[in-house]
C-alpha cells in the first residue's frame, strides 16, 4: 500500500509540479537575494555557505510543504483518500517520503547556482555532504508534514505552516548547519559526529510521532 | 466573579496563597541576604527561578493533558491543556523579562545566546504558534487534537533544543551553575519558600482558568 500511495504522490507531482516549481522558482529568488545582500567576498561566504544553504532549504521547504496537501485541498480528495481503508500511518510514511524526494530534487537543481553565485569552492567528497543533507531533509519533512496536516484546513494557513514550523525546527537547523560546516570546512568527524546524532534523534523522535500521529491530524 | 469562589477549595487556596506570597515578599527583600557581587540583582533569583520552575511544569501539563485527551476522548482534558498553556507562556513571558533584568548589571547585556534563554524563547514561540493554531485552525474539535499533538510535540523537542543550543554556542555557558547545597540557610529557606508560593499560586491560577472554562463550555453547548 505505501509503494501504491507514493507513487500517487510522484505521479500527481510530475503532472502538475506544483511542489517542485514552487519549491525552485522560491529557492532561485532567495538566492538571488543572498548573492546581492552578502559581500561579494568568497572566503567570508565560505564561512557563511552551511548556515546560506540551510537558510535556502527551510525557507524554500515551506514553500512547498505548503502545497504538499494542496491537491487534496483543492479538490477536497482528501476526504476521498481517507475513506480508503489505508493506515493513515502509511499515507504518513508515503507523504513523508515524496516530500524528501521533492526536496532533495530541489537540493539538487540549486546547489550549482549556490556554489556558482556565491563564488564557492567545490568541496573535497561529495558523499558526507550528501548523507547530512538526506538526514537533514528527512527531518525537515518529518515535522513538515505533520506542521503541513494542521495547518491545511485552518484559516491563514500560509501564515500558520511557517509560524508552527520554524521554532519546531531549531535544534534540527542548528544540527544540520553544524554538521555541514564539519563536513565543508574539513574539520576531522569525531568533532562533529554529536551533531548528526542530534539530527538522526530528531528524525527518530518526529517521524515516529508523525507515523503515530497522522490519525489524529487527518480525521474529520 | 463570585462563581469562582463557590468552591471552598478554591477559597483556601486562594487565601493561603496572598498570604504566602505576601511572606514571601517579605522574606525575600528583608530575610534573604545581600549576596555582595550581585546586590539588588540577585534578588530576582528569587522570582525568576520559581516562574521558570512554574512555566515548565505547566507546559508538562500540557503535554500530560495531551496524552490523557487522546487516551480519554474527554474535552476537559483539552481545556487543561488550554488552561496550562496559557499560564505556561505567561509565565515563559515573565521568565524572559526578569532573566534580561539580572543579565543587564550581571553580564554587561540584557540577551546573550545562553542554552536555558534560548530554549525559553524557542519554547515561547512554539507557544505562540500553538495560540494561532487555537484561533484559526478551524473546527474546535479538530483544534483540540491539534493542540494536543503540538503540546506533546513541544515538550519532545526541548531537551532536543537544549543539547543543540548548549553545545551550538559552548562559549555562553553563563547561567549561574548554582551548587544548592553549598548555599548558606538564609538563601536557600527564602528559595525554597519562593519555590513553593509560586507553585501554589500556580496551582491556584490553574484550577480558576479551567473553572472559566468549564463554565464557557457549559455555555456553549447549553448545559447550564
Amino acid at each position: 500500500m505505501f509503494i501504491t500511495l507514493l507513487k500517487k504522490e510522484l505521479f500527481v507531482e510530475l503532472r502538475n509540479k506544483e511542489v517542485i516549481l514552487s519549491m525552485l522558482a522560491f529557492g532561485l529568488t532567495v538566492l538571488l537575494i543572498f548573492s546581492f545582500s552578502l559581500s561579494g567576498n568568497p572566503k567570508i561566504n565560505h564561512e557563511m555557505a552551511p548556515g546560506l544553504f540551510w537558510t535556502l532549504v527551510v525557507l524554500s521547504s515551506s514553500l512547498g510543504l505548503h502545497r504538499l496537501f494542496g491537491q487534496e485541498k483543492d479538490f477536497d480528495a482528501f476526504a476521498s483518500l481517507l475513506s480508503a481503508p489505508i493506515d493513515r500511518g502509511t499515507l504518513f510514511l508515503a507523504k513523508w517520503i515524496s516530500g524528501f524526494l521533492f526536496l532533495f530534487l530541489i537540493e539538487i537543481l540549486i546547489v550549482l547556482p549556490f556554489f556558482l553565485f556565491l563564488g564557492l569552492s567545490q568541496p573535497m567528497s561529495y558523499f558526507p555532504g550528501i548523507g547530512i543533507v538526506m538526514l537533514g531533509n528527512l527531518g525537515i519533512v518529518a515535522v513538515g508534514v505533520i506542521v503541513s496536516g494542521m495547518a491545511m484546513r485552518a484559516k491563514m494557513s500560509a501564515v500558520l505552516l511557517p509560524v508552527l514550523l520554524f521554532p519546531l525546527l531549531t535544534p534540527l537547523l542548528i544540527a544540520c548547519v553544524k554538521a555541514t560546516t564539519g563536513w565543508y570546512h574539513l574539520i576531522p568527524f569525531s568533532n562533529w559526529q554529536f551533531w548528526v546524532l542530534i539530527m538522526a534523534t530528531y528524525v527518530v523522535i518526529f517521524g515516529l510521532a508523525g507515523y503515530v500521529f497522522f490519525e489524529h491530524i487527518t480525521e474529520e | 466573579m463570585s462563581f469562582l469562589f463557590q468552591e471552598r477549595f478554591l477559597r483556601i487556596l486562594f487565601i493561603v496563597s496572598v498570604i504566602l506570597m505576601a511572606v514571601n515578599l517579605y522574606a525575600i527583600f528583608f530575610i534573604a541576604p545581600m549576596v555582595p557581587e550581585q546586590h539588588w540583582a540577585q534578588k530576582i533569583f528569587y522570582v525568576h527561578v520559581p516562574i521558570a520552575w512554574s512555566s515548565f511544569l505547566s507546559y508538562f501539563i500540557v503535554m500530560v493533558s495531551g496524552i490523557l485527551f487522546f487516551i480519554k476522548k474527554d474535552s476537559y482534558w483539552d481545556r487543561v491543556g488550554l488552561a496550562a498553556a496559557e499560564i505556561g507562556t505567561l509565565f515563559v513571558a515573565l521568565v524572559l523579562i526578569t532573566g534580561p533584568i539580572w543579565a543587564t548589571p550581571i553580564w554587561g547585556k540584557p540577551w546573550i545566546w545562553e542554552p536555558r534563554l534560548t530554549t525559553t524563547l524557542i519554547l515561547f514561540l512554539i507557544y505562540i504558534g500553538y495560540f494561532m493554531l487555537r484561533k484559526f485552525g478551524g473546527h474546535p474539535e479538530r483544534v483540540a487534537r491539534y493542540a494536543a499533538i503540538l503540546g506533546i510535540l513541544a515538550f519532545l523537542d526541548v531537551p532536543l533544543i537544549f543539547y543543540s543550543v548548549k553545545f551550538w554556542a559552548p562559549q555562553y555557558q553563563l547561567h549561574p551553575q548554582v551548587e544548592m547545597n553549598q548555599q548558606p540557610d538564609e538563601i536557600l529557606l527564602p528559595f525554597f519558600f519562593s519555590m513553593f508560593t509560586f507553585t501554589i499560586l500556580y496551582i491556584l491560577m490553574l484550577r480558576i482558568r479551567v473553572k472559566i472554562s468549564n463554565f464557557q463550555y457549559k455555555l456553549k453547548t447549553k448545559n447550564v
